[in-house]
């Protein structure tokens, strides 16, 4: 088949009228600026959802550009389109079934030989293209010189030179894919010539169709597909229910099997590779002297053997201290607020309409306090997808990813996984939220369900208070055993899902390490924006309606007065006997596990609620007058920025995981105390807190997981393992405890 | 001998992709294919994985990878 041919495919490509909406479709390698570009086009306009049935990120943007409509999709970053990966398979299906109106191919123009492979590829998909020769800034700086109009010409289609990071560029790549929308057949590629015995060959593949499977050809282009069909691509050999040794192909590649060895695949790549190096070299006049650029220098001491790894957990160590010592004091500021003036607010709407006592109950216990929970977590998530977004725009990711691979593998995870696992000692939460960052799903996975045994800020207060009640001589060291436990299991897991779940191949580690750049910060602030509004969105539903159905839980049947007669109270008796063996089998340690499946912090609270008998409640403060409350809000949240900053520039302690309990606070803890010295040893305390540590993921981390992989199944496992590990080693402690004599 | 076995600093040629499958096609797209120059540049700090240099870009792989590419040096 002739290069040109394809035309007969696209002749039903028609010039668009000026009220239709125009679909661009962004393609490029990772690392060629394709975000930072689609941001300085799109900016706050890009909406983020997933593609479906998979967790990919997909962007897409509806705006107006010139009067004319136009829709924005930005596809996976991939070095190719071959059949193998998620991202590959996702941008080739979306091409060949969406047929956009323009591909906007970005190209790193500092890397153009290997980046010009996929073009070449998108060339063959017969759909007008315009290609944004990014990063051109940095390539001028490195003393490229580029030949634009030769490389327009050859390859068929406009050429625009940009600089994403300065804006530079991004007008002209717009008119230009307009003007080819508007004239499609001059703007699409001349597709690579392979050379005789290719191209006979897929002529041939061609004309086994036209005769065999006819409407193939009307679906896909065709000289694409007999290309696909030569390298026996799987997903298109599926598509067509073609067997992979179909006699179409067969009798078109026989004589080149028995020229060049069996391996088609190869032999196209190298073939296009050999068009690229050759563009290249036309078009691409680099200076001689190649000078020490600055990511080499960088890298000789951020890679270097004996400086790497205490670097790399320097920088973690300051990723983990700014992204919870800069969110707690807006998480406190928030939380307060919702049960300070907010809460207040409502109560008071609430008595001005005469509701009942329950519907106040519910107001305030319910659902206040469910936005409460969702909104303290938002300073956090925000300050996570920032600082992930820095490491992964500047190329220090792959770096982190590389320095830890070696001991990360050794528990069938990925160099990268180390940094979500870190997250996880703050707030599981973020911590399932930054799997993304892996791109591999059996490293996802198997990241997001050892998190939860990484021991996370909210299960701290239930440690403070037995570990002060039955421990205060060894505080640290018990405190210390916990968090060393969570690790240690961690690795164990690990290791027995990697053989389990995750049997056969090993995902494999094969990643360009990127040069370093600085992102910018629009960039930047579109993206943790854009992260952060999908959490409270969707997370935040959840959350609230799991708060309410607790609180129901707690209050139902109506007009319960002890609690033990409660939903929550009788589903506690149930399972009370299955705790006896770990030492704590009663209903109320029963129903405060219950109850931590929200939260793990909420253990204390409600041990504190049915443990120690309500006082009566003292006079009600008098809500302060509407102007005090408004300022208090003011300059609380003053506080708050003035703290957080105040923690960025300190260097002692983390915030998170201090054990620093007020001394109010521990004054109103002491007839939980009392009561937990009646109801526990220090054995079955300590089985306790073990088992608090393990033994399920919270609510939130169940939704995060859903929402991250579409499925509920990895909560599932988690779960069950999990319940399982924290009854075995609660068990193995208390009763081996006993055996040695370490009272009952 | 196979990618593994360069030196830092030391350059070679690809010869062969003894990899099958995705692995080698992986390999291919990031442009390791034969007859290309390659230039084992570091090892990590733990020993794995490696970073070498290939058409003007960086790459990292683990030394099990490396081992299916064989090279000679030049």
């Amino acid at each position: 088949m002739k290069p040109g041919a394809g035309i007969q495919y696209a002749e039903d490509r028609d010039s668009k009228k000026s009220n239709e909406t125009i679909t661009l479709a962004v393609a490029g390698n990772p690392n060629a600026g394709k975000s930072t570009l689609i941001n300085s086009i799109a900016g706050t306009r890009l909406q983020v959802g997933n593609w479906p049935g998979v967790t990919v990120e997909k962007k897409t943007a509806f705006f107006e550009h010139d009067g004319r409509k136009i829709k924005l999709v930005d596809l996976p970053g991939t070095y190719s389109l071959s059949p193998y990966t998620q991202e590959e398979i996702i941008a080739r299906d979306y091409l060949v079934n969406e047929k956009p109106d323009v591909i906007v191919n970005v190209v790193d123009a500092t890397n153009l030989e290997r980046n010009l492979y996929l073009t070449l590829q998108l060339a063959e998909l017969e759909i007008p293209l315009v290609l944004a020769l990014n990063i051109y800034d940095e390539a001028e700086a490195k003393g490229y010189r580029f030949d634009l109009e030769a490389l327009s010409s050859m390859l068929g289609v406009a050429v625009i030179p940009t600089t994403a990071t300065k804006r530079e560029g991004v007008k002209a790549l717009m008119t230009a894919a307009l003007a080819a929308a508007d004239s499609p057949r001059q703007s699409i590629p001349k597709p690579i010539t392979y050379g005789d015995d290719i191209e006979r060959a897929a002529d041939a593949v061609v004309g086994g169709l036209s005769a065999e499977i006819p409407e193939a050809l009307e679906q896909y282009p065709p000289r694409w597909l007999a290309l696909k069909l030569m390298e026996s691509d799987s997903t298109v050999l599926e598509r067509l229910g073609m067997p992979a040794d179909s006699r179409i192909v067969a009798d078109a590649v026989g004589h080149l099997r028995k020229a060049h060895g069996d391996d088609m695949e190869a032999l196209l790549a190298d073939a296009r590779y050999a068009q690229a190096a050759g563009l290249t070299r036309e078009v691409l006049k680099k200076p001689d002297i190649r000078k020490r650029d600055l990511t080499e220098k960088i890298d000789a001491v951020v890679l270097n053997r004996f400086f790497g790894i205490p670097i790399f957990l320097a920088a973690m160590w300051l990723m983990f201290k700014l992204t919870f010592d800069i969110s707690k004091p807006f998480a406190d500021w928030l939380g307060a607020m919702i049960s300070g003036p907010f809460k207040r607010a409502a109560e008071a709407l609430v008595s001005i309409m005469q509701a009942p006592a329950w519907i106040a109950s519910l107001v305030s216990d319910g659902i206040i306090a469910g936005v409460g929970a969702v909104l303290v977590f938002v300073p956090v998530i925000f300050a996570m997808m920032f600082f992930i977004t820095f490491l992964e725009g500047s190329g220090y990711m792959a770096r982190a990813a590389f320095v830890m691979d070696r001991a990360m593998h050794a528990i069938g995870l990925h160099g990268k996984s180390f940094i979500p696992m870190l997250l996880g000692f703050g707030c599981n939460v973020p911590a399932i939220y930054a799997t993304r960052m892996l791109e591999n799903p059996k490293d996802k996975a198997l990241t997001a369900l050892l998190i939860p045994l990484t021991s996370c800020g909210a299960r701290l207060p239930v440690y403070v208070v037995f570990i002060g009640t039955f421990f205060a001589s060894q505080a640290a060291t018990v405190l210390w055993s916990l968090y060393v436990m969570g690790i240690a299991l961690a690795i164990c897991v690990g290791m027995v899902f990697k053989r389990m779940i995750f049997r056969g191949d090993a995902p494999m580690f094969i990643m360009e390490l990127p040069p370093y750049r600085m992102p910018t910060f629009r960039s930047l602030m579109i993206h943790t924006w854009e992260k952060g509004k999908h959490f409270l969105i969707k997370a935040g539903t959840c959350i609230l309606a799991v708060s309410i159905i607790v609180w129901f839980l707690l209050n139902m049947p109506w007009g319960v007065e002890n609690k033990k007669d409660s939903y929550l109270g009788q589903v506690g008796q149930v399972i009370a006997p299955a705790l006896k063996p770990l030492g704590f089998g009663s209903w109320e340690a029963g129903s405060a596990l219950l109850a931590g499946l929200v939260a793990k912090e909420i253990v204390v609270g409600t041990m504190g609620e049915i443990y120690v008998k309500k006082e009566e409640e003292g006079e009600k403060k008098e809500a302060p007058p509407i102007r005090e409350e408004l300022a208090g809000i003011v300059t609380s949240f003053g506080e708050a920025v003035k703290s957080a900053g105040m923690n960025v520039v300190s260097t002692v302690g983390i915030a998170t995981i201090s054990s620093d309990e007020s001394e109010e606070k521990m004054a109103e803890r002491m007839p939980l105390r009392e009561e937990l010295q009646k109801q526990f040893t220090p054995l079955s305390a300590y089985a306790f807190i073990t088992f608090v540590l393990l033994y399920m993921p919270c609510a939130v981390v169940a939704i995060a997981m859903r929402q991250e992989f579409g499925t509920w199944k990895w909560y599932g496992i988690a779960f069950a393992y999990q319940i399982v590990l924290a009854w075995v080693v609660a068990f193995v402690i208390y009763q081996g405890g006993k055996l040695l004599g370490l009272g009952g | 001998m196979t990618l593994a076995e360069l030196k830092p600093g030391q350059k070679g040629r690809i010869l062969q992709i003894g990899a099958l499958g995705p692995l080698k096609r992986r390999l291919m797209d990031m442009g390791v294919v034969v007859g290309e120059e390659v230039l084992m540049v570091k090892v990590a700090p733990l020993g794995d994985p490696i970073e070498v240099l290939i058409k003007s870009y960086n790459l990292s792989l683990r030394k099990k990878e490396a081992c299916e590419i064989q090279v000679e040096a030049v």
